[in-house]
């Protein structure tokens, strides 16, 4: 079992009174699969996807990744963790302004302490695999939105992630663009890769293999 | 890894140009300050730091302990050196030598004669055994052992025998003023180190031990002392200090005079360590006419140092801490990415750190300019040059180093605190902060900056009042010229007065020793006994003839002036009155002084006037009847200025013919008296700059702020002027609190800048006040530097087009 979510909860404190933010939530993902979430907005959908990736710490209940108790977990082996097997797509690209395409995708890596010529290598193969070889030297800002989706999507790839987090990729995209992004995420998946995404569009969340709905911070049962 | 970290450093640098320019520049004046006057702190506590066994040597110099005060003498009573050479023990080397300005030396081959030869004196072969030269030729070990022999060093003897080899040089004679023949037995390489002992000839002891006329080589007096005869000692290999001051005590117990004990004056002999001698102010060096290094100036200097590099790294501080939003996003990303914080601290050091290095590169050409401004602190011989010593160099990373940390360490923090959940949903990264501490970092850059201009203001005031305040006796349009020192008759001297006095531009003349007031002192102690109780007396002692107190418009309150210079009378002043115990002065005439068994009688009163720097309180004085310190002293006929320059080539062309030989000096008394201030208007020149720099640093720090906030605030003016806000309404608002910042800065700064200036103050006997309007006066003044800074960046702000700033948001 990749993720096991048992009883998750969390609340912050407004006005002496606990407002929470998620209920009660039990998921468990089975490695390969490809689960979107729904729900919506204000719902705590991206509260939910930065608790599973680790960014988010939540108050009450009990989270196993790959077996390991998160909940118990040291910072640093957490970010460890994090670190070796999930990677993060966002709504916004969150690219670095400052540094090139290129630099971009290899910035994982330097974190993950590959040495210079496998980095050489995996970004090469990156920018080969989503056509943007011609492209290697520009600044985000001088890439269209679903190119720099693209860009974080090979971003979030190319340390090999098991697990990619997308908290509604297409959300700044057009349709077409959209689609691209979609049919890249089923591709990955049938390699093996696990992928959770948050969406609000049905025709998105069919790409998936399961749907879970949120509101106001509860799963609900379908 | 680090080459994109480099990357990322030049490129978020260079994405916010201002700020770096800012931060650069404020970090690079504060370092060249630092800088130049760190070498200058390096230079004086790198003096004679070389010699061999240089812990175990010793000058021995004297202290004295009276009822008023204590004395320092570098001198010691020449008796002293014989008795340690005798029968010392735990010393292995005794080196006397004796400072000597011969007049001329005749170089007898060449027949050349060299006036005034510099840095010479007497020795005997101890001292090349304590100090080890290099020898170009002759032998530390036979060196001046017999009479008649000299030393010379290289560039001393390359001038008196140009051409020649050291060896050639040798047994050459040298002959001094017309009567000392001497032969010339080794060359020595001068010290390349830097060291006070710059001698460059070295005459033996021994061909004085007969001679009358400089007899006091050979003192026998325990009595007396001499700044000029000093005593090096190096200890045995035990270094047996403790044996060695021991004996010093019982010498100074045996030989001392029993009469003065009794009045309370001690005499000690001490040890002072070969270290302290270059900055020890007491004693001084050798001579005092020679650079002194003061450890109070180098102690203020590294206070400014430090003040003006503290500025800068604020600078930093501010700045990066205000613009961290700016780099929220790239910091979340790295974290989601998996940066560890402290993975991001040494990345943010390491864009301080080029910052940093930025900066001392820059600095480095501040710091020349700024090495001709102190050009009046700074000792001949020091350069930047002295940046490529190792000891710098290395100082220099340390402290750059330092500085990275100082400045990029807490911003550093902050960023890595960050939340990447919150920076990513774009929420506000700085809940917490509310720019607290950016605010104090502000208010004591601004305190800083306003102690230095109260201090300023309040040392100008100072100088100010010296200059102009009433010395007691009259200062201006009047000269005087000191009669040559040699082959002068007082005949021929008055006889040259007769001739100037017939200069019509001249008014008044006498014949005398020093002005009224100046920086020598002559004084002796006297008794005076009243009702069977002796009362012992300092005074000083001003020589004139019959016209100077008249010239110098000195009022005698009663009596007369001495009747004539072959019999000893005293006008005293009434400060010395006073301490004899008379208040009215018709009632001290007649009362006798007692000096050496000889009665002398006080025959008029004279007014009180200051007879050196207003430091110094008024000291009982009398004034006698003598010229033989001869000195013209005359006054012009005219205040204006004007025709003085014809009076004085009509004096000097009398002086040619009556004295071909001698140069004519002429020095005016006005400007005596403000040379005695040249420490403070060194002071107050140093204190300009820092405060110029001060105020410099911290607005392009409060620029920076308000560029910050007005970036910030963009589109909150931009609303606020669409809904009909003026522009000054918009300066007020955003304004206010930056002008509440300096103004509590200011006050914070009065009682700390009160409190600094009673102490400066402490050590005049005439102060001015701390006048409220100063204080007040440099508040405005800065107030209206910081509004101008502020003002001019939010006019520009408001000024832009709202729709413009509303749509880019
Ligand atoms: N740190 C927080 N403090 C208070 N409220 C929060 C915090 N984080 C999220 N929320 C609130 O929790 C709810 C869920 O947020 P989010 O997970 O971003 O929703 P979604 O992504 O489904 O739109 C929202 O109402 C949001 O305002
Ligand atoms: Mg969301």
């Amino acid at each position: 079992m990749l993720i096991q979510l048992s009883n998750i909860f969390k609340w912050v404190q407004q006005g002496g009174r606990r407002v929470f933010l998620l209920k009660d939530i039990n998921l468990e993902v089975e490695e390969g699969a490809f689960i979107s979430i729904m729900g919506p907005s204000g719902s705590g959908k991206s509260t939910l996807l930065n608790v599973i990736g680790m960014l988010d710490v939540f108050d009450e209940g009990k989270y196993n990744f790959m077996d390991e108790p998160v909940h118990q977990l040291k910072e640093k082996h957490r970010s460890a963790l994090y670190k070796e097997s999930i990677g993060f797509v966002f709504q916004a690209y969150h690219l670095i302004d400052e540094l090139t395409v290129y630099e971009n995708l290899e910035m994982p890596l330097l974190y993950k302490k590959f040495v210079g010529s496998e980095r050489k290598a995996l970004v090469a193969d990156m920018l080969d695999r989503f056509n943007m070889v011609g492209k290697k030297d520009l600044f985000p800002s001088q890439l269209s939105g679903g190119q720099q989706q693209l860009v974080g999507v090979a971003r979030a790839l190319i340390g090999k992630p098991k697990l990619i987090l997308a908290d509604e990729p297409t959300g700044n995209l057009n349709s077409k663009q959209g689609e691209e992004i979609m049919a890249l995420f089923k591709q990955l998946n049938k390699e093996g890769v696990t992928i959770i995404q948050v969406t609000h569009s049905e025709k998105n969340a069919a790409y998936g293999n399961k749907v879970i709905h949120l509101l106001d911070g509860r799963m609900e049962k379908k | 890894m680090y080459k994109t970290y480099l990357k990322i450093a030049f490129r978020s640098i260079w994405k916010s140009k201002t700020f770096s320019l800012i931060n650069v520049i404020g970090l690079s004046i504060g370092l060249s300050a630092a800088f130049v006057i760190g070498i200058m702190i390096y230079y004086d506590l790198t003096f004679d730091t070389f010699h061999a066994d240089k812990d175990r040597i010793y000058r021995v110099v004297v202290d004295t302990q009276t009822p008023e005060q204590e004395g320092h003498s570098k001198g010691v009573p020449v008796p002293l050196i014989e008795s340690l050479q005798a029968y010392s023990t735990g010393i292995d080397h005794v080196a006397p030598f004796f400072l000597f300005g011969f007049d001329k030396v005749t170089v007898e081959s060449g027949l050349k004669e060299f006036d005034w030869p510099e840095d010479v004196v007497i020795a005997d072969q101890e001292y090349f055994q304590i100090f080890k030269y290099q020898w170009l030729a002759g032998s530390s070990n036979t060196a001046l052992e017999n009479p008649y022999e000299v030393i010379l060093s290289k560039s001393r003897a390359e001038k008196y025998f140009p051409g020649k080899l050291p060896e050639e040089v040798i047994g050459n004679t040298l002959i001094y003023e017309d009567s000392l023949v001497v032969k010339v037995t080794g060359i020595v390489a001068e010290f390349e180190e830097r060291s006070d002992f710059t001698f460059k000839e070295f005459l033996s002891r021994e061909s004085f031990r007969n001679s009358e006329k400089y007899g006091y080589i050979y003192d026998t007096s325990w009595g007396s002392i001499n700044s000029s005869t000093q005593l090096f000692i190096k200890t045995d290999k035990f270094n047996s200090k403790v044996a060695v001051q021991a004996q010093l005590d019982a010498l100074a117990e045996v030989h001392k005079n029993e009469e003065m004990a009794a009045l309370g004056y001690f005499r000690s002999f001490n040890l002072q360590p070969l270290k302290s001698l270059h900055l020890n102010d007491n004693y001084g060096v050798f001579d005092n006419s020679s650079y002194r290094a003061s450890a109070d100036v180098l102690f203020g200097l590294g206070f400014i140092a430090l003040f003006l590099l503290l500025l800068g790294c604020i600078n930093f501080i501010n700045l990066n801490t205000a613009q961290s939003t700016k780099r929220a996003k790239e910091i979340g990303i790295r974290k989601t990415l998996g940066s560890s914080k402290k993975q991001l601290v040494i990345q943010y050091l390491g864009e301080t750190f080029i910052l940093t290095l930025a900066a001392a590169i820059l600095s480095l050409f501040f710091a020349s300019l700024l090495l001709r401004v102190f050009a009046d602190f700074i000792p001949p011989g020091l350069s930047l040059d002295l940046l490529k010593s190792p000891m710098v160099i290395l100082a220099l990373v340390l402290l750059l180093i330092l500085i990275t940390f100082l400045a990029g360490f807490y911003p550093g923090l902050v960023l890595s605190q960050f939340k990447p959940v919150a920076v990513l949903k774009n929420q506000s990264v700085l809940d917490g902060d509310k720019g607290r501490l950016r605010k104090y970092l502000t208010v004591f850059q601004f305190v800083i900056a306003q102690v230095f201009i109260i201090a300023t203001l309040l040392v100008g005031k100072q100088i100010n009042y010296l200059v102009n305040k009433d010395m007691g006796f009259k200062t201006e349009s009047i000269a005087y010229i000191r009669a040559p020192s040699v082959n002068t008759s007082l005949e021929k001297y008055e006889a040259f007065k007769e001739v100037i006095k017939a200069v019509p531009e001249v008014k008044k003349l006498s014949i005398a020793g020093d002005p009224p007031a100046s920086e020598s002192y002559s004084g002796r102690g006297v008794s005076y006994f009243s009702e069977g109780k002796e009362t012992h007396v300092q005074l000083q002692l001003l020589y004139g003839d019959e016209n100077y107190l008249d010239l110098y418009g000195i009022a005698l309150l009663t009596g007369r002036l001495p009747l004539n210079d072959s019999i000893s009378e005293y006008v005293i002043n009434e400060t010395l009155m006073r301490q004899i115990g008379f208040q009215n002065p018709e009632e001290v005439i007649g009362q006798q002084f007692k000096v050496n068994n000889k009665n002398i009688p006080i025959v008029g009163v004279m007014e009180d006037f200051n007879q050196s720097s207003l430091r110094e309180k008024i000291d009982p004085m009398a004034f006698i009847q003598d010229t033989q310190n001869s000195t013209l002293h005359f006054s012009f006929q005219a205040n204006d200025t004007e025709n003085w320059p014809l009076a004085i080539d009509k004096i000097q062309t009398q002086w040619k013919e009556f004295f071909p030989e001698e140069t004519f000096n002429i020095n005016f008394v006005d400007e005596d008296v403000r040379k005695f201030y040249s420490q403070e208007q060194r002071t107050a020149t140093l204190l300009k700059w820092a405060t110029g720099l001060a105020i410099l640093i911290s607005c392009l720090g409060l620029l920076g702020l308000v560029i910050h906030t007005t970036e910030r605030r963009t589109k909150e003016i931009g609303i606020r002027k669409v809904l009909g806000a003026s522009i000054l309404q918009l300066n007020l608002l955003l304004g206010k609190e930056f002008m509440l910042l300096v103004g509590f800065a200011f006050v914070v700064a009065v009682p700390v800048s009160w409190w600094g200036m009673n102490i400066w103050l402490q050590d005049f006997a005439y102060k001015t006040a701390l006048s409220w309007w100063v204080f007040l006066l440099s508040g405005v003044s800065l107030m209206i530097i910081a509004l101008a800074v502020i003002s001019i960046r939010i006019f520009a702000t408001a000024n832009t087009n709202p729709v413009k700033s509303l749509r880019t948001e």
